[in-house]
């Protein structure tokens, strides 16, 4: 059974997830303002792994670096408060922007890696 | 039980490394913070969830000083105020005496030893901060300098390289102690809303009363060891 079939509870390439996690991240706040946990088990339910909190905040705190994100401590409900991340608009338009190009690059990808839509190369 | 105090000693590693890279204060503590709400969420140990504390302070790339300020900002002036303080505890014994101030090469380079060492701090400040052992081999250095510098100084004028009349380089040592402490205090106070660790969530620092006093006392360290100084030399006569 492949990797594909059962998203869930597979470990994908290290390195996939590394190059994904960022618009990930940028879609799993495009719903609305979430805190760390909230954004790691999204990314887990939708089958693509166990995000660490060493992985996900310093990425999380470049893009407040970077404006594309901002934040807010709110008081939690009988226990201490958490903080929220928000997309700003620069945010929304770096998602919009960044899943754009991957579509066009995993349709590449796919046309690539079938042989039957792998344009023919010029024979020399 | 074990996770509670291996996750305190992470929480220690990462506010040290933090400091060591000149992070500002609430930086620091929205960062413990964050780090607390998702272990609290996930159960996990903070090695766990974060990794080791270095390489964790080393991913964030939170906003600092730049990284040499605290040399202008401390290095100078503890190192003058040291300069001034080994002037003063030579000087003030030979006025006690009512005897001239003799010094020789010898006591000379051992009495700068402290002086060398500090001034070479920027080289080995992070092992320092991360090493227990490295300040005791730094405080055992500078302890025997100092004895030395008693044993070899000169007992007799022919014997001195330097002969002088100690009134005024006690006076101008002690001015210099002082300036520097009240320059030193005054900027504590400036800078307290930076050096502070802030909770944001209590937003309350969390370096109480206890600790600013201590670092006020640590400002007129010079000083407060030059009056005893003053007391021992007195005492001995």
């Amino acid at each position: 059974m492949s990797a594909a079939d059962t998203p869930r509870g597979v470990e994908w390439p290290s390195d996939w997830l590394r190059a994904t996690l960022g618009l990930f991240a940028l879609r799993a706040l495009s719903a609305g303002p979430s805190y760390g946990y909230a954004i790691i088990s999204e990314l887990e339910r939708h089958g693509f792994g166990t995000v660490k909190g060493g992985t996900l905040y310093p990425l999380l705190t470049r893009y407040e670096t970077a404006g594309l994100v901002s934040t807010e401590w709110r008081a939690g409900d009988g226990g201490p408060g958490r903080k929220y991340f928000d997309l700003t608009e620069r945010g929304h338009a770096e998602l919009a922007r960044l899943s754009a190009d991957w579509s066009r690059f995993t349709q590449l990808s796919t046309d690539y890696l079938d042989p039957e839509r792998r344009p023919k190369e010029p024979s020399l | 039980m074990m996770q509670q105090t291996s996750d305190r000693k992470w929480f220690d590693e990462l506010t040290l490394e933090l400091r060591i890279r000149q992070v500002h204060g609430t930086a620091i503590g929205d960062t413990l913070a964050s780090v607390r709400e998702l272990l609290r969420d996930t159960g996990q140990s903070a090695e766990e969830a974060f990794g080791p504390a270095r390489e964790y302070a080393d991913s964030l790339d939170l906003p600092a000083e730049p990284k040499h300020d605290w040399v202008r900002k401390s290095l100078w002036p503890a190192l003058l105020g040291l300069l001034a303080f080994l002037l003063f505890s030579q000087a003030i014994i030979s006025l006690v005496r009512a005897e001239q101030m003799l010094v020789s090469p010898a006591q000379l380079a051992l009495l700068l030893t402290p002086a060398v060492l500090i001034l070479l701090l920027p080289l080995y400040i992070d092992a320092l901060m991360r090493h227990v052992w490295v300040l005791i081999t730094l405080g055992v250095i500078a302890s025997l300098a100092g004895v030395l510098s008693a044993v070899v100084a000169p007992t007799a004028p022919a014997e001195a390289w330097l002969a002088v009349n100690p009134f005024p380089w006690v006076i101008g040592s002690a001015l210099v102690m002082i300036a520097q402490s009240t320059v030193s205090t005054i900027r504590t106070f400036h800078s307290a809303s930076d050096d502070d660790i802030i909770d944001p969530l209590a937003r309350s620092t969390s370096s109480g009363t206890g600790a600013k006093v201590f670092v006020h006392v640590t400002n007129w360290l010079f000083p407060i060891f030059a009056l005893a100084m003053l007391g021992l030399a007195l005492a001995l006569n």
